[in-house]
């Protein structure tokens, strides 16, 4: 499957996305440090077999406000989506992600699955998350999660112990949680956000 | 043996959240030898490991460390380990998203660095991952795995053993390294540490059985209970205490 991947910011992403029925979308958010604002984005199941495999990243280091809403919406059964995003937020930045599943009255055998991780890399920064699901069929199989959290202290004690400076270590364990995202990334974006990590 | 002191630990006094653990330790280790450091649960034997690798949970509130002439307590977790000094964790941690390769990619260069040493070729850095995996007989899928993650309990020492094999410590502390081990894979474990003695090289054996003593065998022998070395002596202690139990040994 295609994975179509944009930064935002710099390509032009679309906002309102409409998959019919057999259709399979896989698409990758990038949020590079500085994007700021708000990014909404919708989308609609409106076939049967239709399947979005959505993932996003956001990198706020350092200050700045960032809102994301995303609505997925299962008009009709038989459909599945799966939402990953993952959050660095540092400094005095905040970040908020907004999270809804709709599932439509029969739109029975949906399969929708969300889930939305932050790491907090200062006391300052926030990272708010708002999952929500409205289901209104009964046969279906649902579930959202959230978590924010810091940096791992026995993680990073256990990788200065081998000899890997403290920076370098905390570069590791912020690659390490942005893996699963990264990694549908091209190498050359990739090395962008990587490089792009206090 | 050539008799030179590695570390010399005096009057070391170390604790947690307020609470003292270590309570005047006193230690000699020389070049070359192996010392087991024993006692009962909580006598803080892994306390000693963490405060000599630098764990930052640890306040030392008095006493030295010299290591190889250093002051080893002014020196970071890195610095330590780019000294020579390696841990092997009685729990090893699991870091997702990060394979072994990549791990000890980023430990070797670092203290190749630190030692000014030139960088290794990926050539080179391959063959000594192979080198070493051998070792401790981990096949070659091992280094693309994530440290830890899912691993057995024999695994995880394994791989603690094989990190160790890579850094080519100068003093390796073994922290309850048969804990959770099985008789195979604390033989794999104890060749691997055997294979890797040298004249210049020495270990602190950090158990609260005498099983792994029988595997790595200790020119020295402490028990340490409440917080201080009681007694120190030669190989017939490790039978005392097997037979008699930590009870029977008193400062």
């Amino acid at each position: 499957m295609d994975n179509r991947v944009y930064v935002i910011g710099r390509d032009s992403a679309p906002q309102y996305l409409r998959l019919e029925a057999g259709e399979a979308l896989a698409m990758t958010l990038v949020f590079l440090p500085g994007t700021g604002g708000r990014y909404c984005l919708e989308v609609d199941l409106c076939g049967p077999g239709a399947s979005l495999d959505l993932a996003g990243l956001y990198l706020c280091p350092a200050d700045g406000q960032l809102d994301l809403r995303v609505l997925v919406r299962h008009a009709v059964g038989g459909c599945t989506s799966r939402q990953l995003f993952k959050g660095i937020v540092g400094g005095t930045a905040s970040a908020s992600f907004d999270g809804l599943i709709y599932v439509a009255p029969d739109a029975q055998k949906t399969e929708a699955y969300q889930e939305n991780h932050a790491l907090l890399l200062s006391e300052t920064a926030r990272a708010e998350s708002r999952p929500q699901l409205e289901i209104y069929a009964d046969d279906v199989q649902c579930s959202h999660g959230a978590t924010t959290g810091y940096l791992n202290p026995d993680e990073l004690f256990y990788l200065r112990s081998r000899g890997i400076p403290e920076d370098e270590a905390r570069q590791l364990q912020m690659q390490a949680f942005l893996a699963p995202v990264a990694r549908r990334l091209d190498e050359a974006l990739a090395e962008e956000v990587y490089a792009s990590l206090p | 043996m050539n008799n030179q002191v590695l570390l010399e630990i005096k009057g070391l006094h170390a604790s947690v959240e307020g609470k003292e653990i270590l309570k005047g330790v006193d230690l000699v280790i020389r070049r070359g030898e192996v010392h087991a450091v024993m006692g009962p649960n909580g006598a803080g034997k892994s306390t000693l490991g963490a405060v000599l690798a630098g764990r930052p949970t640890f306040e030392v509130t008095a006493g030295s460390v010299v290591y190889d002439g250093r002051d080893l307590l002014a020196l970071s977790p890195e610095e330590r380990s780019w000294a020579g000094l390696f841990l092997s964790f009685q729990y090893p941690v699991e870091i997702p998203g990060v394979s072994i390769t990549n791990f000890m990619k980023a430990a070797v260069a670092a203290r190749r660095k630190a030692q000014g040493r030139p960088e290794l070729t990926p050539g080179e850095y391959l063959n000594l991952l192979k080198e070493k995996m051998a070792l401790v007989q981990m096949k070659g899928e091992f280094a693309r795995r994530e440290v830890n993650v899912g691993f057995s309990g024999g695994e995880k020492k394994r791989n603690e053993v094989f990190q160790m094999a890579m850094l080519e410590p100068t003093l390796s502390i073994l922290d309850e390294t048969d804990s959770g081990l099985d008789v195979d894979a604390l033989r794999i474990v104890a060749e691997g540490v055997n294979r890797l003695r040298t004249p210049e090289t020495s270990a602190i054996v950090i158990t609260h059985y005498q099983r792994l003593l029988d595997y790595i065998v200790p020119d020295v022998v402490h028990v340490l209970k409440e917080g201080r070395i009681v007694r120190t002596g030669g190989r017939e202690l490790v039978d005392q205490i097997e037979q008699e139990g930590y009870e029977s040994i008193h400062g």
